[in-house]
């Protein structure tokens, strides 16, 4: 398979998409909603490339086009800034104030206020619904269709399954997502919107509250396996690891005073 | 059933033993039939209501987020009740220009509701389609799933004395 991009001959497997070739060999293609470890979606389109076949080049989106024969891909023509400069513009009516965007536009000399802003803090890449997916609880769903699609939980109410594992906040491009901590309670909110509240565990050392109480279950079955010990515990992380140092010293000191009896001296 | 003030609709009461036949006699409990099974149910019910659309999640092994989007995706789906009686009109471009824009004005006038919604009796709906692909005999409308090719206000106006009359 002999696979061309931007005029070099470039190392690539059979059905690798051309982002993962782009990616293995260093080529740039910018993109918003894409993520190796999730299924491709296709959602923010600023990914799109040329494919050349023959005379004629085609426009497809780099991040779900798996290369299956010989071809030949422009990822940074005239044609393409122009395109992907439009989308951020596009992308930027919806997210004003986001990062992401405000790098990207930097690099294709978008500018950021050409449409009205409307800000509805989502640029629908729809990254959090994959992750809640295939990491989380099934929280988060892409609802409705055209304009009027959004983010949202079944039934816009607060959903039961989630597990308060915050990929969601981790995966959002445009950090519309976060996750409060408050009187024992992480609280999931989406644009503005309550999505899930998860009970925290309290440290039965030091008493303060560390991870989400959680259905181990579902979460088991994902993961693939029977033991996630660290979901179980009852101390919190640092307290663990006090009472770990306290016992490895004790041992310490008690061989030793076994050996040596001035050994307490010393230490 | 209990009338609750809160909401002006009165929600029909989920049947299971219903809703087992229609997921595993009817389909088998398969999960590519899962949108047959929604359109069943919602022919049952006149909308997809949120219990049995959990009693098909729990069913099938689809997560009730993949199911509610495909509720909200399709515009044919409903998850508000729907009411006894339902009067679609077009209003793709044909059906405009022969001025189904003012039949829609007219019958919601008439019923003092919005398109989209249902009187407070439950007895009907309006609602509008963006194209029901019959433009030749436009303007069309649909009156309990029967279709009215080149209709009329008067026509309109007789669904709504017939089903006020019942």
């Amino acid at each position: 398979m002999k696979i061309i991009m931007d005029g070099k001959e470039v190392a690539a497997e059979r059905g690798q998409t051309i982002v993962e070739v782009a990616r293995r060999n260093g080529v740039y293609i910018p993109t918003l909603c894409h993520v190796p470890a999730l299924e491709p979606a296709a959602m923010c389109r600023v990914c799109t490339v040329e494919l050349v076949e023959g005379r004629r080049t085609r426009l497809v989106t780099s991040c779900n086009y798996p290369l299956r024969g010989d071809a030949e891909i422009r990822t940074d023509t005239p044609m393409l800034r122009q395109n992907r400069k439009v989308l951020i513009e596009l992308l930027a009516s919806r997210c004003p104030d986001a990062e992401a965007l405000k790098e990207l536009a930097e690099r294709y000399g978008a500018d950021l206020n050409r449409f009205p802003a409307e800000d509805r803090q989502c640029i629908m890449c729809g990254l959090c619904a994959r992750v809640c997916e295939r990491v989380g609880g099934n929280v988060l769903a892409l609802c409705g269709r055209g304009v009027e699609i959004r983010v949202d939980t079944s039934f816009g109410r607060l959903s039961p399954t989630c597990i308060g594992c915050a990929s969601c906040v981790q995966i959002c491009p445009v950090n519309a997502i976060r996750i409060e901590d408050m009187d024992g309670e992480r609280r999931v909110i989406v644009r503005g919107k309550e999505a899930s509240r998860v009970q925290l565990r309290k440290c039965t050392s030091c008493g303060i509250h560390f991870g989400p109480v959680i259905d181990l279950g579902p979460v088991l079955d994902r993961a693939g396996e029977g033991g996630v010990p660290a979901f179980n515990a009852s101390v919190c992380p640092a307290c663990s690891r006090r009472s770990l140092a306290r016992r490895l010293a004790e041992r310490h000191f008690e061989q030793h005073a076994v050996e040596s009896p001035d050994a307490d001296e010393e230490g | 059933m209990p009338e609750s003030e809160a909401t002006c609709c009165q929600e029909p009461e989920v049947d299971f033993v219903v809703l087992d036949r229609i997921i595993r006699d009817e389909f088998g409990g398969r999960r590519e039939a899962m949108i047959m099974m929604m359109q069943t149910i919602q022919r049952r019910y006149r909308y997809l209501p949120e219990p049995a659309l959990y009693y098909l999640s729990q069913v099938l092994g689809v997560p009730i987020t993949k199911i509610y989007e495909v509720a909200t995706f399709y515009a044919s789906f409903s998850l508000v009740p729907k009411g006894k009686h339902l009067l679609h009109v077009c209003t793709g471009t044909a059906c405009h220009l022969k001025g189904s824009g003012g039949m829609v004005r007219h019958v919601a006038a008439k019923l003092g509701i919005a398109p989209g919604a249902t009187t407070p009796d439950m007895k009907f709906t309006l609602e509008t389609v963006n194209c029901l692909g019959a433009c030749a005999v436009s303007p069309v409308v649909v009156f309990d799933d029967k279709y009215y090719p080149q209709a009329t206000v008067g026509q309109l106006n007789e669904f709504i004395e017939k089903v006020n009359a019942e």
